[in-house]
């Protein structure tokens, strides 16, 4: 399970993340929804022990990420809303490389199962292709089928859908419902309202690096009293779009 | 603004030691560059050549990732005309050094002078700079553009590019710096643009260098320069302007048949696709390392950056060094001969260690965002960069060997110190870049690589900042030099000395190596994700 407790992250003066706590269980899928800049890439990176917390600490199953990153990062997968690529390595070498940075012994089993992923995201073909040809939807492919190569606990997918085709979305969504079943504890960010509203248990959103409303869809509704879409959840706690201003521009346009 | 200043001050100080200087022995410098105008004619070459080899890759890379300047290239003018702008920033940039020294040297020397047309020196001597670093950089981006063109798509290839490149670099700088120093001035290099001189009846002292040294010198001293040397200068100035057209019209040809595109999965001429074949991380060595290792020696040598800026630090710095410390030291020495092997090794040193400074240094630094991989995974991070260091230790083995069997072609006698001078390059290069991993990890820039592919001033960026720099480079080289002279010092006496000697230095070089390693390695782990995301 995640844990933060009390997260804050301080940029020289700026406050990315402020007092954030939040749990998510084995079996959940937990998505984080806010809008860009929100501070949900810098929550990830504290739970992933990549951040080092200003204040606050979170707890990756029994595990504290800053007094025992070690044991916490090796329950993790990671995909980041960048997918991190060395361009020149084809595809099918980057995750052996992977597996080999997180020493997963090599042999038939392994091979096994790093075609299994690739075919099943559907990357099989391009596998022999250098990176640096990929689209974005094929890296962030590749790049979960990475992060998924140790057999992760604990799963973080930060806007993981983006650039990624319905086919390969319907598959993201698939395997991480299949996972989450089987006990895998998995956090996802998105600010697309739909994947939130259609894959997760629950939903906690943040605005301005701190949590402004948390729970099911179902208790998000009520808190938000009457509204039925997460769309109107959304705009009503994080602020619409400025109907003004979009109007004075439009008008000075035409 | 601060540069502009400093370049001003630096300046006015060059300026005014000259004036204050110079007029002691004014007369005599006068007899003696009245002898010879060519006499700087050596320095001036070697402007052509450090912009030469400074943007031999320029081009390519700029067009090869043209993809991250798609902003520019929507605007409505001729795609060439961006690719110009381009290389013009580049020569400006590569101008600036020899115009902030020579332009206020010149004029102090017109000022001195009372030859009419002195002070006509020093603006010439602007134009004639302008018109050297043009030359040298557009031959070298339409040779890198032209290498780019036979390796497109070819990763193997490439791979024994750099080697070859880099060991071609040793030979040929040396000779072209031996050409200079004990022959001529340089014309060996300029034979087949003489003949054609010769044939059309100019003179035969018709290097670029020669040139600008016979008018910029001539104007002060008040020496006719003759009418070839001004016709050669309009020349050279011509051939340099379309050079660089001709380079950017190349690079737009480039740009629109895409196969130099990063990201182009096939060779423009045909419907061929290019299937990698997957490379084995363990099977190229003939030892075995632990996985971290040889997966980081595997993943170094796969990767490594060959884009213009790396390959042009990788081989200006130790040309420079050779250029203007290690050949001028023997020039001193009258007998020449003797010491020609030494040279060879001397040139070689530089070399070597700059294979670490570049695999271990500049790639940890250029890995940048694969820290993120490496941390996660809680990969071992000492045994990481040992794998760095050692993807360097082929190459180094390569290129004294290539230059050892030159030595051994020249002087046969020396053949029992050779194996000696290749370990020893080869320990000393496992010190160059466990130092330079260190220094990368303290004072590397780990978003250099972004800073870079934004285009402007592309071999201007350094990885690795301010003093880690000086640390990375200096300590290596020193190292190297008394630890292989040494061993050719007591292998003069006898050459099995020699080997008692190397394996003294071997020994130190190998601790070193390790005590770096783990320092390095532990910073790297503890590097907070906001340096390199
Ligand atoms: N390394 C950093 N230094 C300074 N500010 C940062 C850094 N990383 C992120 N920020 C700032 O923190 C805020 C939250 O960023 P981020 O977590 O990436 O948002 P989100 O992922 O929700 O779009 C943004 O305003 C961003 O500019
Ligand atoms: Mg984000």
């Amino acid at each position: 399970m995640i844990e933060a407790i009390k997260l804050t992250k301080v940029f020289s003066k700026f406050t990315a993340v402020k007092d954030l706590s939040f749990q998510v269980q084995p079996g959940e899928i937990y998505a984080l929804l806010g809008p860009n800049g929100s501070g949900k890439s810098t929550t990830m990176r504290m739970l992933l022990g990549l951040l080092r917390p200003t204040l606050g600490t979170a707890r990756i199953m029994e595990y504290n990420i800053t007094s025992n990153p070690e044991d916490a990062k090796r329950v993790m997968g990671y995909v980041p809303e960048e997918p991190v690529l060395p361009e020149r390595l084809t595809g099918y070498e980057f995750i052996n490389y992977t597996a080999d940075i997180w020493r997963i012994p090599r042999g038939e089993k392994r091979e096994k199962e790093i075609t299994e992923l690739l075919t099943l995201l559907d990357i099989e073909d391009a596998s022999n292709d250098l990176i640096e040809v990929y689209s974005k939807g094929m890296s962030r492919k590749i790049s979960l089928a990475a992060a998924l190569i140790h057999r992760p606990r604990v799963i973080i997918l930060d806007e993981v859908q983006a650039g990624i085709d319905p086919r390969g979305a319907a598959t993201i969504k698939e395997i991480m419902t299949g996972l989450a079943s089987q006990g895998a504890t998995i956090l996802m960010s998105t600010h697309v309202l739909e994947i939130a509203e259609q894959m997760c248990d629950r939903i906690g959103i943040i605005n301005e690096g701190q949590m402004i409303a948390e729970g099911t869809m179902d208790e998000l509704r009520a808190q938000a009293r009457g509204q039925s879409s997460l769309e109107e959840i959304f705009l009503t706690l994080t602020g619409g779009p400025d109907m003004q201003r979009i109007a004075d521009y439009l008008g000075e346009v035409t | 603004m601060l540069p502009v200043i400093g370049a001003i001050l630096v300046g006015a100080l060059i300026y005014t030691v000259v004036v204050s200087i110079v007029p002691i022995f004014w007369a005599d410098l006068v007899l003696f560059l009245r002898a010879d105008l060519g006499i700087a004619a050596t320095i001036f070459n070697a402007i052509l050549l450090f912009g030469f080899a400074g943007s031999i890759m320029f081009s390519a890379t700029t067009v090869g990732n043209s993809a991250r300047m798609e902003y520019l290239l929507v605007m409505p003018m001729r795609m060439r005309i961006i690719f110009l702008e381009k290389t013009i920033v580049i020569i400006l940039y590569n101008c600036v050094l020899w115009m902030v020294i020579g332009f206020p040297i010149l004029l102090g020397l017109g000022t001195i002078s009372t030859y009419p047309l002195a002070l006509l020196a020093a603006p010439i001597f602007l134009v004639l700079v302008f018109m050297l670093v043009t030359m040298g950089v557009s031959i070298g981006g339409l040779v890198g553009l032209l290498f780019s063109r036979l390796l497109a798509g070819r990763r193997t290839l490439k791979q024994i590019g750099y080697f070859i490149l880099s060991t071609l670099a040793i030979v040929v700088s040396v000779f072209w710096y031996y050409s200079f120093y004990f022959s001529d001035n340089g014309t060996v290099f300029f034979d087949a643009i003489f003949r054609i001189a010769d044939m059309v009846g100019l003179s035969s002292h018709l290097s670029p260098g020669y040139t600008v040294s016979a008018i910029s010198i001539g104007l002060v001293v008040g020496a006719p320069f003759g009418i070839p040397d001004i016709v050669a200068a309009i020349l050279f100035l011509i051939i340099g302007i379309s050079l660089v057209y001709a380079n950017s019209y190349v690079c737009e040809i480039a740009h629109y048949s895409g196969w130099l595109a990063s990201g182009s999965q096939r060779t423009s001429k045909s419907e061929f696709r290019i299937n990698h074949t997957s490379w084995n991380p363990r099977t190229y060595l003939p030892f075995t390392f632990n996985t971290t290792t040889s997966t980081s020696i595997w993943y170094n040598i796969a990767s490594i950056r060959r884009e213009g800026r790396v390959i042009a630090q990788y081989l200006v710095g130790p040309i420079r060094w050779v250029i203007w410390i290690v050949l001028p030291g023997l020039y001193m020495a009258d007998q020449m001969a003797a010491f020609t092997p030494y040279l060879f090794v001397a040139a070689l040193i530089p070399f070597a260690t700059s294979y670490g400074l570049s695999f271990a240094g500049y790639e940890l630094v250029y890995e940048g965002k694969n820290l993120m991989n490496l941390q996660l995974a809680s990969a071992n991070l000492v045994d990481y960069v040992k794998g760095k260091v050692l993807s360097a230790t082929p190459f180094v083995l390569g290129a004294s060997s290539v230059v050892s069997i030159m030595i051994l072609i020249l002087y046969t006698s020396m053949w029992p110190l050779l194996p000696a001078v290749i370990l020893g390059c080869v320990f000393a290069n496992l010190v160059a870049g466990s130092v330079a991993a260190n220094a990368a990890a303290m004072g590397g820039d780990f978003r250099a690589e972004r800073k870079i592919t934004r285009q402007r001033g592309a071999a201007v960026q350094m990885p690795i900042r301010g003093w880690s720099m000086l640390r990375a480079t200096l300590m290596p080289n020193i190292v190297a030099y008394v630890g292989v002279f040494s061993i050719l010092g007591v292998g003069a006496l006898n050459p099995l000395y020699a080997y008692v000697a190397l394996s003294a230095f071997a020994l130190i070089c190998y601790r070193l190596f390790l005590s770096y390693s783990r320092s390095a390695g532990r910073r790297l782990s503890q590097i907070e994700a906001s340096e390199y995301l």
